[in-house]
């Protein structure tokens, strides 16, 4: 117990130090930025409450606002994505899962693990991006930077998430 | 009542999730409003400080551009300012000395600069923001212009006691009165959203001459900026829908995605030329 919240901890820093230092200044093609910090709230165990991944999606989205400035939209993006995540699990792989395990290549498949970030993903950046351009509107110019910084952080992700598994085979 | 309490019960994630989203919204929404909530933005303590330890570090990497950039500006200037002794130097030849001029050269001049750091910059996102590490205690104030070695940058609009957040030109919500130099008509700049190295001047009337390549100045209206500040160049520009405008696209003079240094104007008289301007607005 205490080693899964010590665990999410370091998770959430680390997560938030690369998206504000390094990820933020990435614009591929001057279009598309990836959003790693989605990891934390994909991996939380399956068992945990809805509202501690919902608060905790909310936090995370709020301090990564304080960072790069846009305060309150990545705070509302993931609020929505927590709410809907259980859904989304319950989805793809069914609702008899064993509570503590926690969304892997290992646990859900390489095919159910991708399916699910995937939908994750496009999910969130739709959100983020359509409250984004709340404020400014151009829509082919929207579904173009969904597009592509949706691929860039499915990329990131499913890489990140396979160097995961290397490191836990080896340190069993 | 029961069965209600446990139904509330079971769907509180529900509750959570409006509430956090109503925070969420409120948050955007204030966020619209020009001035903008310390706590929540770059300029706070906590992320003000990491933002400056990453630009520290990220502060070396481009000191050989910085540096050739700083060399040419100082070209620059010393040669506008030999024309400036020469001209001098011919006129104080030609005049007899008349007292008239004596009072303009005791005017002072109004503006004056507080050199900061880049310590946060995006360009990619909708509305961008940029901070920078000087803030009230070294006499930056909401409202002030900012400028770097080679043109605008943007306005000062939120300052906590060392770091302040300002709107650059890569943000809808900053729109920048501007002229072609050398003619007197002006008209509005602000950002498509697209591209970090243009921008577009609309409303500016259709007789105003110009040609590709021409500079694009402030026109110095807004008390901000002093009339002639650098904005960009004009590449490209077309009629606009009511045909009796046009719309140019300006090449952005500063580079946003390698700024590192720039230059707060303060200017004494703003608070007078606002005031000014209020009562007059208040008077119709």
């Amino acid at each position: 117990m205490i080693n899964n919240i010590l665990r999410g901890l370091i998770y959430f820093v680390v997560l938030v130090l690369i998206q504000v230092l390094i990820l933020n200044n990435i614009h591929f093609l001057r279009i598309a930025t990836p959003f790693l910090y989605l990891y934390f709230i994909l991996k939380m165990a399956v068992g945990t409450s809805r509202m501690n991944v919902i608060f905790l999606s909310f936090l995370i989205g709020l301090v990564i606002d304080m960072f790069s400035n846009t305060s309150g939209m990545h705070a509302a993006a993931c609020t929505f994505v927590g709410f809907i995540r259980q859904w989304l699990i319950f989805f793809f792989m069914g609702k008899d899962l064993p509570e503590d395990m926690s969304p892997s290549y290992r646990t859900f498949g390489y095919g159910g693990f991708l399916r699910y970030t995937s939908a994750f993903v496009v999910i969130h950046h739709i959100a983020l991006f359509a409250i984004e351009s709340l404020t400014f509107f151009d829509s082919l110019f929207l579904a173009i930077r969904i597009g592509a910084s949706a691929i860039t952080t499915i990329l990131l992700i499913s890489a990140i998430e396979a160097l995961n598994i290397g490191v836990q085979k080896g340190g069993d | 009542m029961r069965k209600l309490l446990e139904f509330l019960v079971r769907k509180r994630h529900w509750f959570l999730f409006v509430l956090l989203e109503i925070i969420s919204f409120t948050l955007i929404y204030r966020d619209h409003a020009y001035q903008r909530n310390v706590m929540f933005s770059s300029a706070n303590v906590i992320t003000g400080y990491v933002s400056s330890v990453s630009g520290y570090i990220t502060s070396y990497l481009n000191l050989r551009e910085i540096n050739r950039e700083l060399l040419e500006r100082n070209g620059q200037l010393e040669m506008e300012l030999l024309k400036l002794q020469d001209q001098l130097e011919v006129m104080q030849a030609d005049t007899v000395l008349f007292t008239g001029f004596v009072a303009d050269s005791i005017e002072h001049f109004p503006y004056s600069f507080i050199m900061a750091d880049v310590v946060n910059n995006s360009v990619t996102h909708l509305s961008n923001y940029i901070t920078i590490n000087k803030g009230r205690k070294e006499g930056v104030e909401p409202d002030m212009g900012v400028v770097s070695e080679r043109g605008v940058v943007g306005i000062v609009s939120t300052v906590s006691d060392h770091f302040s957040v300002v709107i650059p030109l890569l943000n809808p919500k900053f729109r920048l009165s501007c002229k072609v130099l050398g003619s007197s008509y002006f008209g509005t700049l602000g950002w498509n959203g697209r591209d970090a190295r243009f921008a577009n001047l609309d409303e500016l009337p259709r007789h105003v001459e110009f040609e590709k390549g021409d500079t694009i100045v402030t026109s110095g209206y807004s008390a901000v900026f002093p009339a002639g500040i650098v904005v960009g160049n004009v590449v490209d520009y077309e009629k606009q829908h009511d045909d009796n405008f046009y719309s140019l696209k300006v090449e952005l003079a500063t580079n946003f995605q390698a700024l590192n240094n720039v230059r707060i104007i303060k200017n004494y008289r703003q608070a007078e030329q606002k005031h000014l301007e209020q009562e007059a607005k208040k008077n119709d």
